[in-house]
C-alpha cells in the first residue's frame, strides 16, 4: 500500500522535527557569543622568542618554501653576534590558507599557529603582517627549546660549549 | 677499451675510466664528495661504494678508485653496496653540527642531498660533537669547519690545481683542519672555487651571506664579461640583486672554475649610483621623451652643421647584438664615422691582432691546457686573464714547458724566461701555444707565426666582446674615436655603452649616450638612455679566440630591493615595473631610434652573415665566427 509508506515517511520527517524544536539549539550567536577553539586551532600565525627572550626565526626560507600559496616572504641578516635573523618577515593574510605547513616546517619552532582566526580587515592591505606585526614575546608552544645552544656555531655560547659538543680541536697539537 | 655491466646496463668505456666515471656515462649516479671530474680521485669519503658481483675484482669496492676492467659486472643498488653507503653517510653526519638552518648550502649542499637520498634520519649515536674554531679568511669567503666532512676536495683544488700555497691541511685523524696557518685573505686568485667545490657548507660566498636560498633563486646561463676569455657562468639574483656569481662548466673554455675577479663582481650591477632614468639636459624623463629628444637634436645637429657631422661610437664591452645594429644606425642619421674602438692604438693592435687569428690559429683554454710548450711574450695572464694562467699552469702539471719573455710576470707555476721568441724550441714542440696581449707588439709576432704554422695563438683583448668589435670594425671600415673627432667635422657623438674619455668629449656640442655604467659619456650627454647589465638582457658576446657565446637574461633591471630607503620592510605599494626598471638592451634602443628615423623596425638583430647565431644556444660549447 503506497499511501501507508508516504505517510508513514511524512509523519517521521515531523516527529524528527517536533523532536527538535524541545532541544537546545547548538547554534552559537557569533559575534555576541564565542566559542573557544581548540589549542591546535590553526589560525593567525605568529613569530616566538626562544627562552632567552631571542628572535627563534633565523629566516632559514623554509617556510616560505613549503607555503603552497607563496605567502611569506622574508630576507635574512647577520647580527653582529653571528645571529641569523630576519631582518624584514612578511606574511600575505589575505593569501594565506592557514594550512600549517609553514608550522610544520619550521626547524626552530619559531612560527606557530595561534587559534585567534579573528582577523578580518576591511582594506586588504592591512592583511599584510610585517614582522612587528608577528613577533611575540613568549614561547608559544614550546617552552625550552633554543635552536642556538644546539647549533654549534656559537652563538648563545662559545664554540664548543653547548651540550653535547666537545671543546674545540687544538689544530696544532701532537697527541692523536 | 674495456667492456662491463652496471646495473644490467653494459658500457664500453676508454681504458683508465673508473668505474663511476663508467656509471655516469650511462646515467647512473653514484654518490660522491671527494671524487670531482677536475680534481680526480681521493678515496677520502668512502660513499661511493658499489658492489662487484662478478669479473676480476669482488665485493665491494670504491668505485671512484677502480678502473673499469674487461667483464666487470657492477651493481650500485646491491643491499650490501646500499648498506655501506647509508652507514658511510651515518658515519659522516656523527660530527656534523645541527645548522642548516643557518648555513647559506642549505638547499644547495650535496651531504643533505645523499644524506637524505641515503635514508639516513634519526641520529643513533649519542656521543658528542667534534667542534672548530673559524678562521676569517677575508671578505669573500665565509669559514665554517664544523661542518666539513674531510673530502679533501678544498685543498686539492687549492694546491695541485690552482697552485696555492697559503691554505692547507693540518692536524690528524679526527682532528685534521682545512684553512691557513693564521687568519687572513686566500691570496690564491681563484679561492672562490671552493665555495662551488666544498660539498657541504664549510666555504659560502660572503658578499651573498644569508641572502636567499637556492630554490628562490633566479638564475640562468651566463658568459664572465670580466675579461675576453668568455668564462661561463651562473650567476644568482634575488629581489632584483646579483647575489653571487658561479662557475657553469664549459669544457673548451674555462672548464670547471672561474676566477675571483669574475666571481665578486656584483657591485657594479647592484650600485645605487647606476643610472637607471632616461635623462633629457638632466632632467628625468621617460624613455618615449628621450627618444623624441634625441631624434629632434639628431636633426638639428645635421641642419647646423651639415651631413656627417654625427660619430655613432660602440664599444669592446658592447654586447655582438647591439654593436650589429650600429651601421645601420650610422647609415641612418648619416653619420660622419662609426667607431668601435675611442683609443687609436687599441683599434690598430686589436684588429691587426684579429686578423691573425684564423680557425686554425686561435688557441682555446683547453688547448692552452692541453699544450706541451706554452710562451707568454709580454703580458700578464694573472692579472689581464687570470683564468688562462690557471689554464697554463694546467699543462705545466701535464708536463708542458712554459717560456716567458719580458719581465715583472708571476705564475702560478714555474717558467724559464727567455729573452725572445727565437730563444723558444717551437719547431719541436707538438701543440705550442703563443699567448700575448694587445699591447704587445704585433708586428713581431707575424713572422714567427708564419713560419711556425703549429703554433696556435691566445690574445688577451681588454674587454668581453673585443674580438666581435675588431670583427665588425673591419667589417665595415670603422676607425677610431680619436680620429674621427682629429678631422673637426664631428659635433655630436652618439656612445652605445663605450668608455670615451674626457678630452675626446670636450669640444662635442652634442653627446648622447646609451649605457648602465656612470661613464664620462653618461655625465656629459644631453641625453640620457639607461640600458641592461649583461645579467637582465639575453645577448652575445665573441671571446677572445672568436667563439660567439650566448648569455641569458638572469634578472629584471631595477633597483635592488635593499637599496630601497630607509623602511625596515618592502613598501606596500602595486606597481607593474619596479622602481629603476626603465633600462632595455642596447640594441632595442638603438632599434627603437633606428625606427624614429627610417621607420624600419628590427626584431630581429641578427642578419645575413651572423644569421646563424639566432638559434645559438646558451648551454653550448658556442660557434666559432671565423667562418659565418
Amino acid at each position: 500500500m503506497k499511501i501507508v509508506s508516504d505517510m508513514t515517511a511524512l509523519l517521521t520527517g515531523m516527529w524528527i522535527t517536533w523532536q527538535h524544536i524541545f532541544r537546545r539549539p547548538v547554534t552559537i550567536q557569533y559575534p555576541e557569543e564565542k566559542r573557544t577553539p581548540y589549542p591546535r586551532y590553526r589560525a593567525r600565525i605568529v613569530l616566538t622568542r626562544d627562552p632567552d627572550g631571542g628572535e627563534r626565526c633565523v629566516a632559514c626560507q623554509l617556510c616560505s618554501a613549503a607555503c603552497p600559496v607563496d605567502c611569506i616572504s622574508m630576507q635574512s641578516a647577520e647580527a653582529a653576534d653571528g645571529r641569523r635573523y630576519a631582518a624584514w618577515f612578511r606574511i600575505n593574510f589575505s593569501r594565506c590558507i592557514f594550512c600549517g605547513l609553514c608550522a610544520e616546517a619550521c626547524p626552530t619552532l619559531a612560527i606557530q599557529m595561534t587559534p585567534d582566526f579573528e582577523i578580518c580587515k576591511r582594506d586588504i592591505m592591512e592583511l599584510l603582517y610585517e614582522k612587528e606585526d608577528l613577533l611575540i614575546d613568549g614561547c608559544g608552544k614550546s617552552h625550552d627549546y633554543n635552536f642556538y645552544r644546539h647549533a654549534g656555531i656559537g652563538v648563545t655560547q662559545p664554540r664548543g660549549a653547548g651540550p653535547k659538543e666537545k671543546p674545540p680541536v687544538d689544530v696544532r697539537g701532537l697527541l692523536p | 677499451m674495456p667492456k662491463l655491466i652496471i646495473d644490467s646496463i653494459s658500457v664500453e668505456v676508454a681504458d683508465g675510466t673508473t668505474v663511476l666515471e663508467a656509471a655516469q656515462s650511462v646515467d647512473i649516479p653514484i654518490p660522491h664528495f671527494c671524487w670531482h671530474p677536475a680534481l680526480g680521485k681521493a678515496g677520502a669519503c668512502r660513499v661511493c661504494a658499489v658492489k662487484l658481483v662478478d669479473g676480476p675484482v669482488k665485493g665491494i669496492q670504491m668505485s671512484c678508485m677502480l678502473p673499469a676492467q674487461d667483464g666487470m659486472v657492477v651493481s650500485t643498488t646491491d643491499p650490501e653496496a646500499v648498506a655501506m653507503r647509508r652507514h658511510v653517510i651515518e658515519w659522516l653526519m656523527i660530527n656534523h653540527p645541527h645548522d642548516c638552518p643557518v648555513c647559506d648550502a642549505g638547499g644547495e649542499c650535496q651531504l643533505q642531498e645523499f644524506t637524505i637520498a641515503g635514508g639516513h634520519g634519526i641520529r643513533r649515536y649519542t656521543g658528542s660533537k667534534r667542534t672548530h674554531v673559524n678562521q676569517d679568511l677575508g671578505p669573500f669567503i665565509a669559514h665554517e669547519m664544523n661542518r666539513c666532512i674531510q673530502c679533501y676536495r678544498c685543498v686539492r683544488f687549492y694546491q695541485e690545481y690552482a697552485g696555492g700555497t697559503d691554505f692547507g691541511v693540518m692536524g690528524s685523524a679526527g682532528k685534521v683542519y682545512f684553512g691557513r696557518f693564521q687568519d687572513g685573505q686566500l691570496e690564491s686568485p681563484f679561492s672562490g672555487n671552493l665555495v662551488d667545490l666544498c660539498p657541504t657548507g664549510v666555504f659560502t660566498d660572503k658578499t651573498a651571506r644569508f641572502r636567499a636560498r637556492y630554490w628562490d633563486y633566479e638564475m640562468a646561463p651566463s658568459v664572465c664579461q670580466g675579461c675576453s676569455l668568455g668564462c661561463n657562468t651562473t650567476p644568482v639574483a634575488r629581489y632584483r640583486e646579483l647575489l653571487k656569481t658561479t662557475a657553469r662548466q664549459n669544457k673548451a673554455v674555462n672548464g670547471w672554475f672561474i676566477c675571483d675577479r669574475g666571481r665578486f663582481a656584483n657591485n657594479e650591477v647592484n650600485d645605487p649610483q647606476r643610472p637607471r632614468t632616461p635623462l633629457v639636459d638632466n632632467r628625468e624623463s621617460s624613455r618615449d621623451e628621450a627618444l623624441d629628444a634625441l631624434l629632434l637634436r639628431i636633426a638639428q645637429i645635421e641642419e647646423q652643421y651639415g651631413t656627417g657631422s654625427i660619430a655613432i661610437v660602440g664599444s669592446p664591452r658592447l654586447a655582438l647584438e647591439g654593436a650589429l645594429l650600429l651601421p645601420l644606425l650610422a647609415q641612418c642619421c648619416s653619420a660622419g664615422a662609426l667607431c668601435y674602438f675611442t683609443s687609436q692604438e687599441e683599434s690598430d693592435t686589436t684588429l691587426f691582432l684579429t686578423g691573425l687569428l684564423s680557425a686554425e690559429r686561435s688557441a682555446s683554454q683547453q688547448d692552452v691546457r692541453k699544450s706541451d710548450c706554452i710562451v707568454i711574450c709580454g703580458c700578464d695572464p694573472l692579472q689581464e686573464a687570470p683564468m688562462l694562467a690557471l689554464a697554463v699552469r694546467q699543462a705545466w702539471r701535464n708536463g708542458g714547458v712554459v717560456y716567458v719573455i719580458g719581465d715583472g710576470i708571476d705564475l702560478p707555476c714555474t717558467f724559464t724566461t727567455v729573452a725572445s721568441l727565437d730563444a723558444v724550441p717551437l719547431a719541436d714542440a707538438k701543440q705550442p701555444v703563443l699567448i700575448c696581449s694587445a699591447a704587445n707588439r704585433p708586428d713581431l709576432l707575424a713572422a714567427t707565426l708564419k713560419q711556425q704554422t703549429h703554433l696556435k695563438l691566445a690574445v688577451l683583448f681588454p674587454e668581453a666582446n673585443s674580438f666581435g668589435a675588431a670583427q665588425l670594425a673591419m667589417a665595415q671600415g670603422a676607425i677610431s674615436l680619436e680620429r674621427a673627432v682629429a678631422s673637426g667635422t664631428i659635433k655630436g657623438i652618439i656612445s652605445v655603452e663605450a668608455d670615451i674619455p674626457p678630452q675626446l668629449l670636450a669640444g662635442i656640442p652634442f653627446v648622447a649616450a646609451l649605457d648602465w655604467r656612470l661613464t664620462e659619456a653618461v655625465r656629459t650627454a644631453q641625453v640620457f638612455l639607461p640600458t641592461t647589465a649583461w645579467v637582465e638582457m639575453d645577448g652575445t658576446a665573441i671571446n677572445h679566440e672568436g667563439r660567439a657565446q650566448r648569455f641569458k637574461k638572469v634578472m629584471h633591471p631595477g633597483l635592488p630591493l635593499r637599496g630601497l630607503g630607509p623602511a625596515v620592510h618592502p613598501p606596500h605599494i602595486h606597481r607593474s615595473t619596479p622602481p629603476g626598471g626603465d633600462p632595455q638592451p642596447a640594441w632595442q634602443i638603438v632599434a627603437l631610434i633606428i625606427a624614429g628615423l627610417s621607420g624600419e623596425r628590427i626584431a630581429e638583430p641578427f642578419s645575413e652573415r651572423w644569421k646563424r647565431l639566432r638559434e645559438l644556444e646558451a648551454e653550448s660549447e658556442g660557434v666559432m665566427t671565423h667562418d659565418l
